[in-house]
């Protein structure tokens, strides 16, 4: 059961702020996204073991450099950007 | 009241694999900011994570050399936290199902320190905050780490130098990373709390975060030990909380960031697919390691008879043990060896990274001609020294500078000769020695000595230069 105060201290914890008159309606939202989700706490258990939709392991990368992109395209989509650096307020 | 300090440490060792864990970014240190970075690794919506096998082998490896178990099964998950440090405002970790488990490393006073776990992670982004600013740097971001976990078995000040300097040695034997304390490729997270001696309950502890240096850890350790007793023996608490070390005031703060309070919100890394690992291919990594520092240790001392002392220098760094088997190969002596690495050798590598790196001008093959002609009793020591000595500035063999003349031996006769001759040559010391100073007779000694290039057999000299004075 997912409360206001779940939802108080997620926002908290994402930096998030939530206006206190938002907080009922995001509650129910959460709420049902859980309980769709549990959906799949509902499924038949027949003993198959599930890791992936694909059953994969191991997809793995060779350690082979690839050229990285340019400090321009980078910082391209940066909010704010300074001395080739992503600028953000400092935060405590 | 006497306490004793209990501590576990948190290791993060950086992976000297080419490229990113999860990208093909080069890990190279230094750079120009945000110029080792791409999509994958600033965290941009829609990229995907691809991992590196070799950051896997290294982990393996690092987990066999500290007689971990390797889980055959093991997964990735997402560490959600929000700071500009991390992009993604997560950090791919491993929670449950870490790759090694149950681990130890041994310290000299035969205690085991016991690795609870090593798992693989990426490491965060550089940040420098200026007035209320804060600039970002990804080059660090994503580089492959490992993070070593211990269980608090740790009771001193010198068991824990002695641990994180042993951590250091097997890593950087392996190959699997530089352990560059300074450059923050290996950095420390102290878990620490004081108990009554005798008592088998744990204190509160305190952690102090993110220290690279030997140094500092101890001085750290030793002020919050400290600080706890004073805390309960004035009838205080300790509190559990995140410490930062000020080496400017030698003193520990508390951090902020309360709010985060350890709610990571772990979850399974849906990106990433599970790691698998047979047995084959564990015992296939385990046959590759090279002899650890630890075990050579044991041989130098048990089956070659060098010193306890001797045997710890020269498998401090890998390159000096591997020069000093290769040298040993066919000798009879490899005390002789040892010996000349100690002392001629050491002499011209000044510092401790100069000691590491063991760039010398000579093979170990070279050394080796050399004690074997020392061994073969055709020169003295004196002079097989100084023939290193010239070896190691020009590089060049042992032959150069013992000539066929200096190997011939010195016969009776020629003995005789060069006796006569200092006895004639040194009326003072003569006098000297017969009005009753012995140690005239040294400089007499040193005479034959030096006239012979150090081949004359100094006991002989003595007995011979005795008979001539009568």
């Amino acid at each position: 059961m997912i409360t206001r105060e779940d939802i108080e201290n997620i926002a908290l914890l994402s930096k998030l702020y939530v206006p206190e008159e938002e907080l009922d309606a995001l509650t129910q939202e959460m709420q049902n996204i859980i309980s769709f989700a549990d959906t799949i706490n509902n499924a038949a258990e027949d003993g198959t073991e599930f890791d992936n939709i694909n059953n994969l392991s191991n997809a793995f990368r060779e350690d082979e450099v690839v050229p990285s992109y340019s400090n321009e395209d980078i910082l391209r989509n940066a909010p704010d950007s300074a001395q080739d650096h992503f600028l953000v307020k400092k935060r405590a | 009241m006497k306490y004793e300090m209990v501590a576990g440490f948190e290791t993060h060792i950086e992976l000297g694999t080419k490229t990113k864990i999860f990208c093909g970014c080069t890990t190279e240190f230094g750079g120009e900011p945000n110029t080792h970075c791409c999509p994958v690794c600033i965290g941009l919506p829609g990229t995907l994570p691809k991992l590196n096998k070799q950051v896997v082998k290294y982990a393996i490896m690092a987990g066999l050399a500290t007689n971990c178990k390797i889980a055959n099964v093991s997964k990735m998950d997402r560490k959600n936290y929000c700071y500009p440090d991390l992009p993604k405002a997560y950090q791919i970790s491993q929670y449950d199902m870490p790759l090694c488990e149950g681990g130890y490393v041994q310290l000299s006073n035969g205690r085991k320190i016991r690795l609870t776990r090593i798992h693989i992670e990426e490491d965060a982004g550089k940040l420098i905050h200026e007035r209320g600013d804060t600039y970002v740097d990804y080059n660090r971001g994503g580089v492959p780490l490992i993070e070593i976990v211990s269980e608090p078995d740790i009771r001193s000040v010198d068991e824990a130098r002695e641990y994180v300097e042993k951590l250091q040695q097997v890593m950087r034997y392996i190959g699997i990373s530089d352990c560059k304390m300074q450059e923050g490729s290996m950095r420390c997270d102290v878990n620490i709390s004081v108990r009554p001696v005798g008592s088998e309950e744990f204190g509160t502890r305190t952690e102090i975060k993110n220290m690279n240096s030997i140094t500092y850890i101890a001085k750290a350790m030793e002020y919050e030990f400290e600080r706890q007793v004073d805390l309960i023996e004035s009838g205080g608490k300790v509190i559990q909380e995140t410490l930062r070390y000020d080496d400017a005031t030698n003193t520990t703060s508390p951090m902020r960031g309360k709010e985060d309070a350890h709610d990571y919100r772990y979850f399974r890394e849906p990106d990433l697919v599970t790691i698998s690992v047979t047995d084959e291919e564990i015992e296939e990594i385990r046959s590759s390691l090279p002899e650890l520092p630890e075990s050579k240790r044991e041989r130098y001392v048990t089956e070659l008879g060098i010193p306890e002392t001797d045997a710890q220098l020269l498998t401090k760094y890998r390159k000096i043990s591997e020069f000093f088997d290769e040298a040993c190969k066919d000798v009879k002596n490899p005390k002789t060896v040892a010996n000349f690495i100690i002392g001629q050798i050491f002499r011209t590598l000044v510092t401790e990274s100069d000691k590491e790196e063991f760039n010398i001008k000579i093979t170990p093959a070279q050394l080796s001609e050399l004690v074997k002609i020392l061994e073969s009793g055709k020169i003295r020591n004196n002079l097989a020294k100084s023939a290193l000595d010239k070896m190691l500035e020009s590089g060049k063999n042992a032959t150069e500078y013992i000539s066929e003349s200096d190997m011939a031996g010195l016969d009776d006769n020629a003995l005789a000769e060069l006796c006569k001759q200092a006895v004639e040559s040194n009326p003072n010391a003569v006098a000297d020695f017969k009005g009753g100073k012995e140690k005239a007779l040294k400089s007499l000694v040193g005479f034959v000595m030096k006239n012979s290039r150090g081949k004359a057999d100094p006991t002989a000299a003595e007995a011979k230069i005795k008979e001539i004075i009568g």
